[in-house]
């Protein structure tokens, strides 16, 4: 079992996601940053898409109450056990009794904590993510206990070399309603830096505006990495808790490894966005 | 449904949009409806999610097992002519309450058309609508689509508080909100089911392609219906 002692500002329990569902109206959720999640899983033999602790901004500190296998991978919190720093993407052997504390992040926005063997939560419509309305809460609390599901054998006999790479650019696809936009607003999107104002697991909105006045749309299918378009000009990057359908036009789709790498970015930092084809 | 003008649009690398560039209507509702179905049924091994909209399908599927291309040429081979699927599009009949203490905006919205609430009442309740698609919430059904007379923008001050069960109208929809939520839609009634049952293995009883029918109860009656609390919705 592992016992929050301090919850950290956000840490939610996440895997692959909810699938099969989005048509009537739950999200998908599950990891931010995929890569840096299926990593923390491969160090320590799990499935890729095997349930763990996803931390954002301001870590944990938890208490681990038995012998397990553990990886830290992701953004850097400055990890500690027992007060001492322990090396990220590399499997560690913590013992009962020993606490896990991770701090402010040093760079990255998220990072990720998987036990050998997977966290032992209820499972709803097929997933173990936390989402507000489906599972019981949406992110872990003081006091909280996680069971942990199978007891690891501490037998972790080889894993790949992973690293985590910030820097990088966003690569977007055309949305379906690109040509709503005007050839001034075409290069602004390409030329411009734009930089992160408030997000979450939902979406992470942009401060520079594009645009005014874009109508809305009937209401059709978005997906986690659509931008879309308000009528204000302002600009939203849909998140793995996104909305199944939305009103704005769809301007532009992230791939998928450029939203992994978004959601390593915090208010403030800058991006650029680069136009690719699929 | 044959000469319809549908494109096929690679959304991202694990997703393909096919839109229908006609007119919205029930007839297109039903006939995706139906293509949506033939789709699960047909390559439910290589599809991850489905999503159904008012003129548009979202297939999201497993790269590892089909790509892209040969989705689509699967997809295209998947013939969405009219057949008797339709059949298994049930009618739902809705119970609704449209006491002034639950319709909350229908005094205002009254005002606004420059029609009487009773007048609202009886436009709202007299059709059959189809159920165009589902999000905003688990559960929160759009149905289309609305008479004319109720056609009306999104309320300028969006509800902070709106009640589990709420029936709603803007645009030329109305739509049920499946949990408590804020909102925008002009409250005009409330149902006594639950539109999202989270224990179930099929926690919405309707589907987008499914159709509902209001049938009008009075305020002693959804209070008597919401004790009872196992009412289970009725179909055609």
């Amino acid at each position: 079992m592992i016992k929050v002692i301090q919850p950290g500002l956000f840490t939610t329990i996440q895997d692959g996601g909810r699938h099969g569902y989005r048509n009537i109206g739950i999200p998908t959720s599950g990891f931010m940053d995929e890569e840096s999640a299926w990593a923390a899983n491969k160090i320590v033999n799990n499935k890729k898409n095997e349930s763990l602790f996803e931390i954002t901004l301001t870590g944990p500190t938890l208490a681990f109450n038995g012998n397990y296998v553990i990886s830290i991978t992701g953004g850097d919190f400055n990890p500690l056990i027992n007060k001492l720093p322990v090396k990220m993407y590399q499997p560690i052997n913590v013992k009962l009794g020993d606490t896990l504390k991770l701090n402010n992040t040093i760079n990255g926005a998220r990072c990720y904590i998987a036990v050998s063997g997977g966290l032992k939560v209820k499972s709803i419509f097929g997933s173990k993510a936390f989402f507000s309305n489906i599972t019981d809460s949406y992110f872990l609390k003081k006091n909280d206990e996680i069971k942990v599901s199978k007891k690891s054998k501490n037998k972790i006999l080889k894993w790949d070399r992973f690293n985590f790479k910030l820097n990088r650019s966003i690569e977007v696809f055309k949305g379906p309603e690109f040509d709503l936009l005007s050839s001034n607003s075409k290069n602004k999107l390409f030329k411009n830096e734009f930089t992160i104002s408030t997000n979450n697991r939902m979406a992470y909105n942009l401060v520079e505006k594009l645009q005014v006045g874009t109508k809305s749309i009937i209401s059709s299918p978005v997906l986690p990495g659509s931008v879309q378009l308000t009528p204000s000009g302002k600009m939203i990057i849909l998140h793995r808790d996104c909305q199944t359908t939305g009103g704005y036009p769809r301007i532009l789709q992230l791939n998928i490894s450029s939203l992994n790498y978004l959601s390593q970015l915090k208010s403030t930092d800058k991006i650029k966005l680069r136009l690719i084809n699929l | 449904m044959e000469g319809n003008p549908k494109t096929y649009f690679v959304f991202n690398e694990r997703s393909i949009l096919i839109s229908y560039n006609c007119p919205t209507n029930s007839k297109l509702i039903s006939n995706i409806s139906n293509t949506k179905k033939r789709i699960v049924t047909h390559m439910n091994d290589c599809i991850v999610d489905i999503v159904q909209s008012i003129n548009s399908i979202l297939v999201i599927f497993d790269r590892t097992k089909i790509s892209a291309d040969d989705l689509i040429k699967k997809l295209k081979r998947i013939e969405d002519t009219e057949d008797d699927l339709s059949k298994y599009n049930k009618i739902w009949q809705i119970p609704v309450c449209y006491d002034f203490k639950y319709a909350v905006d229908l005094e205002n919205l009254a005002k606004e058309k420059k029609l009487s609430p009773s007048e609202i009442i009886n436009i709202h309740k007299s059709k059959i609508y189809d159920v165009l698609s589902m999000g905003f919430l688990p559960g929160f059904m759009y149905m289309g689509f609305t008479d004319e007379k109720l056609h009306c923008e999104r309320k300028e001050i969006p509800s902070l508080n709106i009640k589990k069960g709420s029936i709603g109208i803007a645009l030329n929809q109305t739509c049920i909100y499946s949990q408590d939520s804020p909102g925008g839609w002009h409250i005009i009634g409330i149902s006594p089911l639950d539109f999202f049952d989270l224990k179930s293995k099929n926690p919405c009883f309707a589907k987008p392609g499914d159709k509902i029918q209001f049938i009008e109860i009075s305020s002693k009656k959804y209070q008597q219906m919401k004790k009872e609390n196992s009412v289970k919705p009725i179909y055609k």
